[in-house]
């Protein structure tokens, strides 16, 4: 079969009602995420996962997961569009990837035109998205075929080359997101070894047995980690919002937005699909990128509508290009991908290069939502933006309360134990801290997911090769990964001795 | 960046990275068919780790001196609303879902801001059963229900 045959499959999946349904609550919730300043995509994800479990209880297994894999990665994507808002309405992003748009999107809501500025930024995360989905669409089934090729040594190097990417660009101290990689896979090797049935760490605790929730450490690092920092340091915003005012940009706006809407597409899609590299980067490059490009760069800062254009554009094909390692490899590029890999495996689904050939009507009937789901933001974003725009008015006070109740529900809801619940805190208040001293959490809960997995294909590869470390070495592909992977964690280090400045990817 | 974080966080972790070592050494060294044994990831991950350490406590002997800006917390509240989660954790499943989080939420929404009781009253109770109710009765999920004596 083609692969617009695939498509058209996919899209008879994403067309049935329930997962109509499914995309839209998914890109309303994401909406209100990313307006949202507490939460960001990474802790949306993680919250709704238990919900999603339930709500899919009566479908059988791959349909649950499509459905479930629908309504969170339109979480995903949504709140790109929605963090949006809050930067140029309130200049406080609602999610890192969009602090650049803060910069000129703020300075023309004061010049009394943030309804373009917001419709500007809905129409180009919109291009954005569809580009970003077509070059998924391209790319899935020849990458998958050629991952299909790679024994368990090439696995093993590229998922290190992956977790290499993410802690080498996460932070200031690489020594410290290495720490938090090292932890991270420690936390994935309690329990009962898959392999051997050997109990490791588990000092004859029943409740470790079957390891560290995943889920439980990522709500409780970056949910209740944010949440306690809010309440620790009171930065609650009062700052007043912009009025909106007319909604439609003007065709001179248009024409001026569409080349930093391509380019920042084209930018952020390429960066989305570098591990490690997310949609803060891709926002930041195009932003940069478009100052260098223009005519008037004095206009950048002042209320360039281009400096709304080509961030909004870029995170958001960002977005999209990171799904491309999920679904054909099986790797998580960053944070908030490493939580839908979670999720795929809680459905007993590995994403990967067998998922085109074993489950395609997940991995298609998901890629083909994510068209239904831009077009319902499209929808939900240029008229009825004044109406998210009321969502920055709830409280701090509601807000942050509930946001440790909905955790505490959630993580009770797939472990059904009180240790989650107290594991939960513990992680909230390590987050906190580790947050504040510049220890990356993300790198934490990426190798927590991939752990399991790195070490299998370890073990696998050591085995054919009775216990030959060269292993890893010899095979080419393994090497050339590698290599990179070496490369991807020296290079910062010289350019930072150079004197350069490097930029770091806090985000989620 | 905080020197005295680091240094305490350097040594703490190097206390658990040799904690690893020692604890991999008991875990069995074979698997059946297989020369590489469950122990060697995690003794591996136990090196790097002591070894990161030593590299992070070094590093701290190298930062700049400059004046740490103190920022005024709100520990109290913090506390508070950290206490009260616990509490919480601690009797979900004796006295049920529906009843600690209602107390839960109207505690700390008290402790962020004194006041308006009607509201927040109002809040707790319809986030509390509201999530009871579509949860459980709606889409047959499983949370602790009310006491036996409330009933």
């Amino acid at each position: 079969m083609s692969t617009l045959q695939y498509l058209l499959d996919g899209f008879a999946v994403a067309f049935q009602w329930h997962n109509l349904l499914f995309a839209f609550f998914g890109v309303l919730i994401g909406t209100a995420v990313g307006v949202l300043p507490g939460i960001g995509p990474m802790s949306g994800v993680a919250l709704l996962i238990p919900v999603t479990a339930t709500l899919t209880n009566g479908l059988e297994p791959s349909a649950a997961a499509t459905s479930a894999i629908i309504l969170l990665a339109g979480v995903y994507y949504g709140a790109m569009y929605g963090g949006s808002t809050t930067s140029i309405l309130l200049n406080t992003p609602g999610e890192s990837s969009s602090v650049v748009t803060a910069l000129d999107g703020y300075q023309l809501a004061k010049q009394g035109k943030a309804g373009s500025a917001l419709s500007i930024a809905a129409i180009g995360s919109f291009a954005a998205g569809i580009f970003s989905l077509i070059g998924l669409t391209l790319l899935a089934q020849p990458l998958s075929n050629v991952a299909l090729s790679f024994g368990p040594a090439d696995y093993f190097s590229l998922m290190l080359l992956g977790l290499c990417a993410v802690s080498g660009l996460a932070g200031k101290s690489l020594t410290k997101a290495l720490i938090m990689t090292v932890l991270g896979l420690f936390l994935g090797t309690i329990g009962i070894d898959v392999v051997s049935g050997v109990a490791r760490f588990t000092f004859d605790l029943p409740i470790l047995y079957s390891g560290i929730e995943f889920l439980t450490v990522a709500v409780g690092l970056f949910a209740l980690g944010e949440v306690f920092k809010t309440i620790l340091e009171n930065d609650s915003t009062d700052a007043p919002i912009a009025k909106i005012g007319r909604i439609l940009p003007s065709k001179q706006e248009l024409k001026q937005s569409a080349g930093p809407i391509a380019r920042g597409s084209l930018l952020g899609f390429f960066i989305g699909v570098l591990p490690g590299a997310g949609a803060t980067l891709a926002s930041f490059f195009s932003y940069i990128t478009e100052k260098k490009l223009s005519k008037h760069p004095e206009k950048f800062g002042q209320g360039a509508i281009e400096g709304v254009a080509a961030p909004e554009s870029a995170n958001n094909a960002a977005s999209g290009g990171a799904m491309i390692p999920l679904l054909t490899l099986g790797i998580p590029g960053s944070g908030t991908t490493a939580i839908l890999l979670g999720a795929f495996i809680m459905y007993n689904i590995q994403p990967g290069p067998l998922l085109f050939s074993d489950h395609p009507d997940v991995a298609w009937g998901v890629i083909a939502s994510m068209f239904i789901g831009n077009v319902m933001l499209l929808i939900l974003n240029l008229p009825l933006v004044k109406v998210f725009a009321k969502i920055i008015s709830v409280p701090v006070k509601y807000l942050l309360p509930i946001i440790v109740a909905i955790s505490f529900f959630g993580v009770y809801a797939v472990s059904f134990s009180t240790f989650d619940l107290f594991l939960l805190l513990g992680c909230g208040v390590l987050g906190y801290l580790f947050a504040k001293h510049d220890y990356p959490v993300a790198p934490l809960v990426l190798s927590l997911v991939l752990g399991p997995m790195i070490e299998n294909n370890m073990r696998r590869a050591l085995t054919i090769s009775n216990g030959d470390f060269t292993v890893f070495l010899t095979e080419p592909l393994s090497l050339i990964f590698l290599i990179i992977a070496a490369l991807w964690m020296l290079i910062p280090v010289i350019l930072k001795k150079r004197g350069k400045k490097v930029i770091v990817n806090e985000e989620g | 960046m905080s020197k005295t974080f680091d240094r305490y966080a350097s040594v703490i972790l190097f206390i658990v990275g040799i904690g690893i070592i020692m604890e991999s050494m008991k875990i069995s060294e074979s698997a059946y068919g297989s020369n590489v044994g469950p122990n060697i990831f995690p003794m591996g991950l136990g090196i790097i780790l002591v070894l990161l350490c030593i590299r992070l406590f070094y590093e701290t002997f190298r930062y700049p001196s400059g004046e740490q800006t103190k920022q005024a917390l709100d520990v109290k509240r913090f506390l508070l609303i950290l206490g009260a989660a616990v509490l919480y954790a601690w009797l979900l499943e004796t006295v049920g879902y529906v009843i600690t989080t209602f107390l839960f939420l109207l505690f700390a929404f008290q402790v962020m801001q004194r006041g308006e009781w009607w509201k927040s009253v109002l809040i707790a109770a319809v986030f509390s059963y509201g999530i009871y109710y579509l949860f459980v009765e709606v889409m047959d999920g499983t949370l602790p229900g009310f006491p036996v004596w409330f009933q």
